[in-house]
């Protein structure tokens, strides 16, 4: 366990690992992707309070649940950081700082437009999308502060830090709904049964889309921590010998 | 019950309108796709930055390290 | 783990732990101003100054909404069915407005207890689905009443 444990930790022994996976990530994501935006724009039948405006809550929320991912990861890979001083970890962190940015902003976004009709407004200060819009600053706030660090031990450490505080908030995101009232509604529950509400031909689809996004996600991720690999790594053997090879 | 039955539009026109709600409905997917280029194409365009940069440091590194040499 | 690492490890669970029973108690010490709106029978009952600007959140009462026939006008009744607060609106409402739907406004009580609103905004629940699935749920007499639970006191 151990082993493996700083064996993952070695930016050479994860790039390589990467590289195997990523067409394992890609394809499934892809396909899922054209089903679901698919299934989304033509097949859901229209909702009967909201008519087609629920085509945007595959988007939506989608984006919205991995946005709750990223502080808890950047905290799980602050600790680690902190803790074992293991260089991958942080890595992982700086790059998932700006990720989490953009997608925090896209769930926002997408909830602004789907609400600008149905509710009437482009924005409230509720306690679900005001906690959200805090998160997209509190990114913002671990963005800045690594750059404003010109030492990057300093910069990983207080970002660490950060990150791990910075926590809380998923859980006042998660629960703003129903610790106060709100515009927000609170998240469904999906029925089983075709003869309820949230059946399965709003879910499924709903589904397919989310694990979609959370593939995109991983991608994503798993790309540009490769790029800060390269970086960081320059200096060694073999970042060079594959710079040669290339 | 084919694919084409179950299609919730029974003309283009009617796809491109989205029950009037055409601008919220497209923009969020344009914002999506938009997105995902974004997240995926910048990743692509740095690698080969990095590597191009790579590529000319070793060969700035070897040219010095000929000249030391040959000195 | 070394002993070192095992010290780190810990004060960082340790303040971490401190930061967030802090920040739920500084939570909890706000949770009212944090609410978005009233509830009617809080209105009804007095809490609110009149004249004082807040948001009400209640359901549209059936059969309460009269529209002006020459402009924007409208007068409807919100409530949580335990309470009725009348609210007079001119402009535009939102598409999601109707009798049985969740609102939230935003304006003040006058002195005879009348909710002036300056802005109207829908509140939706959380359930999704097509109109014949609404149709068929109606006629086999299940509940599908767009309530949001947070608009409706529970009853005691």
């Amino acid at each position: 366990m151990w082993l493996w444990f700083s064996k993952l930790g070695s930016p050479k022994w994860f790039y390589e690992l990467s590289g195997r996976w990523l067409p394992w990530l890609v394809i499934p994501m892809a396909l899922l992707l054209v089903v679901g935006i698919v299934w989304a724009l033509l097949f859901v039948p229209p909702d009967y309070q909201q008519g087609e405006t629920i085509r945007i809550m595959y988007i939506h929320v989608p984006f919205a649940s991995i946005s709750l991912a990223f502080f808890p990861l950047m905290a799980v890979a602050g600790t680690i950081t902190l803790v074992w001083k293991m260089k991958l970890a942080d890595m992982v962190a700086k790059v998932a700082a700006p990720l989490g940015a953009w997608f925090t902003a896209l769930a926002l976004m997408s909830g602004s437009i789907w609400g600008s009709d149905i509710w009437g407004t482009w924005w409230i200060w509720d306690g679900r999308l005001t906690s959200m819009l805090l998160q997209f600053f509190l990114l913002i706030g671990v963005i800045s502060l690594r750059s404003a660090l010109e030492d990057s031990d300093a910069a990983a450490k207080a970002c660490a830090v950060l990150s791990i505080v910075g926590c809380i908030n998923v859980f006042v995101i998660k629960y703003s709904v129903e610790w106060w009232n709100t515009l927000h509604q609170p998240a469904s529950s999906f029925s089983l049964s075709d003869e309820a509400p949230n059946p399965p031909e709003v879910w499924v689809p709903l589904v397919i889309m989310i694990i979609a996004i959370y593939l995109f996600f991983a991608v994503s991720l798993i790309l540009s921590t490769r790029n800060e690999i390269l970086e960081r790594e320059r200096r060694a053997q073999w970042v060079q010998d594959l710079v040669e090879a290339q | 019950m084919t694919m084409i039955e179950i299609i919730q539009f029974s003309s283009l026109g009617e796809f491109f309108d989205m029950g009037g709600y055409a601008f919220n409905v497209w923009s969020v997917y344009a914002l999506f796709f938009l997105f995902f280029f974004i997240n995926l194409y910048f990743p692509l365009l740095k690698r080969k930055q990095i590597i191009r940069e790579q590529k000319r440091r070793s060969i700035v590194n070897k040219e010095t390290a000929t000249e030391i040499s040959s000195s | 783990m070394n002993p070192h690492r095992q010290k780190k490890l810990s004060i960082i669970l340790f303040v971490a732990a401190g930061l967030s029973v802090t920040v739920g108690l500084i939570l909890y010490a706000m949770s009212q101003n944090i609410n978005l709106f009233y509830t009617p029978t809080q209105v009804a009952q007095g809490e609110v100054r009149a004249g004082q600007r807040i948001r009400i959140g209640g359901m549209v009462k059936e059969g309460s909404v009269v529209s002006a026939n020459d402009s924007l006008q409208v007068r409807f009744e919100t409530t949580d069915y335990v309470h009725a607060v009348p609210i007079e609106y001119e402009g535009i409402l939102p598409d999601l407005f109707r009798e049985g739907q969740g609102i939230v406004a935003e304006g003040s009580v006058d002195s005879s207890g009348v909710f002036h609103a300056s802005r109207v905004l829908a509140k939706h629940d959380e359930n999704y689905m097509s109109q014949e699935v609404k149709v068929a749920l109606d006629a086999a007499g299940v509940n599908t009443d767009n309530h949001p639970s947070s608009l409706i006191l529970p009853e005691s």
